[in-house]
């Protein structure tokens, strides 16, 4: 035994530290979960085999380590790695089933859709206010008023009223919030606040006022402006 | 043997054995993460509840979860700062009933100072403030637990959405305070289960159920009027909460199950083989 099974051994181990501890590394990456990893080295592993079986030749010389390690037969010094598999080997299987069947500590996941599409009439609406310094100004001090103790005084969503809403008041500097949406999305979601979220958004989770209780559609529209200029974002176009 | 043999046996072997490890492992569940509270986890305790002791030794055995709180801004009349900024909670039940302490600093004892406790209630979701009108999602009542210093006792209440606050014909939940150096102790003690299903969160062992929270500061400003009252008080998101069910061992007893029938096809596939080599 030996040489035919060390190579795809030092593969999978390969490929595993490669997954586990330079992918979550790269640039715009994140960490596998242990499910994903799991299938890559199920995959590497059929690979493997199927690579391995292409010949009578190949195959035998593939698996004959293998029969010898388990049966024992002229292993030599190996005696003991083959104990060692043989008793961790039904203990992990006793582990995996555990994990399996054992009642859960965790609370029910909860899977949020962040931008949920918004009813049809208000999709492609346009800002009938006009762009002016003056306007800008004005949706600003509307928005110092009426959105900062949550969304924060620096669009940041870190206002003093922020601290304990779950989900978090939406950071307006963050490029992949307002930046991605459409003037006529934010109008929505001021005008009609946590509870106008379909099912998928929580409705039941949001402190977002409903702000047409309050505010004239004119403000809301200047407001949205304020927000984008002083969040440095754009409005998303299809243009 | 040759050495160079030997090296590359124990590289190929404990290998094996490592890759296995690695690919079981990856099926088992991940080790369990630490994150901040997300749940109250009631344990089941012998022996009596402390329902009218918030200073009880038993409470140390349950473990607290910690909540950030908010002012009220979602509906007028709001309120931008609260005294409250964070709440500990634990809870114990004993099968039959339910304790619940609050935990939170205020500078100062007043009368008015007051804290509940909010359930959604059945299967419908219900908004986080007083159980809202959502516009595409029919929501279900909220059940609030009330206590208020001055008036030393629990009351049991229903809401679906601000304005439409009503106290229960029964009452099934008792409450009590006590001050001490600056700090809020409220016991809510409940039946977990009751008869009336519409109106009652029922809390059954083992199963999530939403939980949140509001507190008042029943402290007065220069002019003598309360400064937090009605929906101008501290509030909490929704988080989870669970009484836990009595000890389940039957994941031990399948795992040996698994384990017993892992060795047991070990073995046979192993003789096959050897009878293979043999022959």
């Amino acid at each position: 035994m030996g040489g035919s099974l060390a190579k795809p051994v030092l593969l999978i181990l390969a490929m595993y530290a490669f997954l586990k501890f330079v992918v979550p590394n790269l640039p715009g990456s994140a960490p596998l979960p242990s499910s994903l990893i799991f299938l890559y080295l199920m995959l590497t592993t059929t690979g493997i085999v199927v690579f391995k079986t292409l010949s009578r030749e190949s195959k035998d010389a593939f698996f004959a380590p293998i029969l010898n390690f388990l049966t024992g037969e002229n292993i030599g010094a190996m005696s003991a790695a083959r104990y060692g598999f043989l008793i961790l080997f039904p203990l992990l299987v006793g582990w995996q089933t555990y994990g399996s069947t054992a009642t859960s500590d965790a609370p029910p996941a909860e899977n949020r859709t962040i931008h949920p599409a918004p009813p049809g009439e208000y999709t492609g609406l346009s800002n009938p206010v006009s762009k002016t310094p003056e306007n800008i100004m004005q949706g600003k001090g509307f928005y110092a008023a009426f959105c900062s103790p949550c969304h924060g005084g620096k669009f940041d969503g870190k206002g003093p009223a922020a601290r304990g809403f779950n989900p978090p008041p939406a950071n307006f500097s963050d490029p992949t919030t307002i930046a991605m949406l459409q003037e006529s999305y934010l109008f929505w979601r001021i005008k009609k606040g946590g509870v106008g979220l379909p099912i998928e958004g929580m409705p039941w989770k949001s402190a977002m006022p409903r702000w047409e209780v309050e505010l004239p559609d004119e403000w809301i529209w200047k407001i949205i402006m304020g927000e984008y200029d002083g969040a440095h974002q754009s409005p998303r176009t299809w243009e | 043997m040759k050495p160079a043999n030997q090296i590359r046996q124990w590289v190929s072997g404990v290998g094996a054995v490592a890759v296995t490890a690695l690919i079981l492992s990856g099926a088992a569940p991940g080790l369990a993460q630490e994150s901040e509270s997300v749940s109250v986890s009631a344990p089941m305790v012998k022996g009596t509840l402390p329902v009218d002791d918030p200073n009880a030794a038993i409470w140390s055995t349950a473990k607290p979860a910690k909540f950030p709180m908010s002012p009220q801004v979602h509906w007028p009349n709001r309120i931008l700062e609260t005294t409250v900024k964070d709440l500990s909670v634990r809870a114990l039940h004993d099968g039959t009933q339910v304790a619940v302490l609050l935990e939170y600093a205020d500078p100062t004892e007043d009368p008015d100072d007051a804290a509940a406790i909010e359930f959604m209630v059945g299967d419908k979701k219900a908004h986080f403030a007083h159980g809202q009108p959502m516009a595409q999602v029919e929501g279900g009542p909220v059940n609030i637990w009330y206590w208020k210093n001055k008036d030393k006792k629990g009351v049991d209440m229903n809401a679906m959405g601000f304005g439409t606050l009503k106290i229960q014909t029964h009452q099934d939940v008792k409450a009590t305070g006590a001050f001490s150096n600056g700090t809020w102790k409220v016991v809510f003690t409940r039946p977990l289960a009751t008869e009336h299903t519409a109106e009652d969160t029922q809390l059954i062992p083992g199963g999530f159920i939403n939980i949140a929270f509001a507190v008042w500061d029943g402290r007065k400003d220069g002019a003598g009027d309360l400064v937090e009252k009605g929906s101008q008080k501290a509030v909490s998101s929704w988080w989870y909460f669970r009484a836990e069910a009595p000890p389940d061992y039957s994941g031990y007893y399948y795992a040996a199950f698994a384990a017993a029938l892992a060795l047991g096809f070990q073995f046979v596939l192993i003789r096959k083989l050897k009878k293979g080599q043999a022959a």
